[in-house]
């Protein structure tokens, strides 16, 4: 959980817990999941309903397809999330070593042409 | 630090800590699916007209709930593994620091370039000065540098202790006759809270750590170089 704002910070979204603990605003990708869990329960639930008409056994596919579609969902975005912050890591230390050793010889840009001109 | 009534993790400042609370993330989602299926099972059981108890047979329901379980665990796990050998990867300290726990104060000393060591007492709360933190803040700091990797070697003159600090996911029991060993890399400055984590004595709650993390060249500034 993040420390209260400074002044002129955004404020922190109101952060949503279900079940009491699950805070879906503040973690990243579980609002997603959990939208599209509940949108993948209703259609396999209601598909279901509709091909058999059995009240009770849509109900155990609707919490099933939440279940399975909320994981699915959660395990792509969060994979998708941790490339993305390898990749901001990445660019960040190519800007600092720029900034850096820009001119001097450890410069990378100056290794790239030299290798590139080879 | 921690505002008030907070349940939740600190922000994090180590890449360790920002491991941690992604798999802190992954485990609730987990958590949070299997509460909704129990709720709905629990549901279903409520509301049963079946009656029938002398029901004795259920094979597949019975290898469905060893398996899947069994799929969970691994899944919980593998990342779990994945950050307990992180932390203990070799990274070549650029600066080792000793924290000696006492009743009830800690002992830091610097002792890899001069002979720098302080007590850190807590302020009681008559010296405090408006904004300072009551039963957090300290007389006198850790000064560390930040994006350099640093070895904290911990133990005890006395009983148990444990040196604690949550944004960085840092908590190393400090045991007489014992030296723990911990390293870190802090990304951000600031002042950084923690407290004694083992119950050592009646001022147990009152021996609390704290960090100040500034760029390594105002560090090579301090005392530490030049004392």
């Amino acid at each position: 959980m993040a420390a209260p704002p400074e002044p002129g910070e955004p404020e922190e979204r109101k952060s949503l817990k279900l079940l009491g603990f699950l805070d879906v605003e503040n973690t990243p990708c579980a609002r997603h999941s959990i939208l599209y869990g509940s949108l993948g329960s209703v259609v396999a639930g209601f598909g279901h309903f509709l091909f058999t008409s059995e009240i009770r056994r849509s109900c155990d596919v609707g919490v099933g397809g939440f279940i399975l579609v909320t994981l699915g969902c959660w395990f792509h975005c969060r994979y998708n999330y941790a490339k993305q912050r390898i990749q901001e890591r990445i660019a960040r230390e190519e800007i600092k070593k720029k900034i850096l050793y820009e001119g001097t010889h450890l410069d990378p840009e100056r290794k790239h042409n030299g290798s590139s001109s080879n | 630090m921690a505002h008030a009534a907070q349940v939740g993790l600190q922000d994090a400042t180590s890449p360790i800590m920002e491991e941690l609370i992604t798999f802190h993330d992954h485990a609730l989602m987990i958590i949070f699916l299997i509460c909704s299926l129990v709720l709905y099972a629990l549901f279903l059981t409520l509301t049963t007209k079946l009656t029938n108890t002398n029901i004795s047979d259920a094979q597949e329901m019975e290898t469905v709930w060893t398996i899947l379980p069994a799929i969970i665990l691994v899944l919980i796990a593998l990342p779990s593994l994945r950050i307990l050998y992180m932390t203990d990867e070799v990274n070549d300290p650029s600066l080792t620091i000793k924290s000696i726990g006492h009743q009830w104060y800690w002992t830091y000393e610097y002792t890899d370039y001069g002979g720098l060591i302080f007590n850190s007492y807590m302020l009681p709360p008559l010296f405090l000065e408006p904004g300072d933190l009551r039963l957090l803040d300290v007389d006198n700091r850790v000064v560390l540098p930040i994006e350099a990797p640093i070895r904290m070697m911990i133990t005890s003159q006395d009983v148990l202790h444990s040196w604690a600090v949550p944004t960085l996911g840092l908590k190393t029991d400090a045991i007489p006759g014992r030296l723990n060993q911990t390293t870190f890399t802090a990304t951000r400055p600031g002042v950084y809270y923690g407290q004694c984590s083992e119950i050592c004595g009646a001022n147990h709650s009152f021996m609390p750590i704290v960090l100040e993390l500034i760029p390594l060249k105002i560090f090579e500034m301090g005392p530490v170089f030049t004392l």
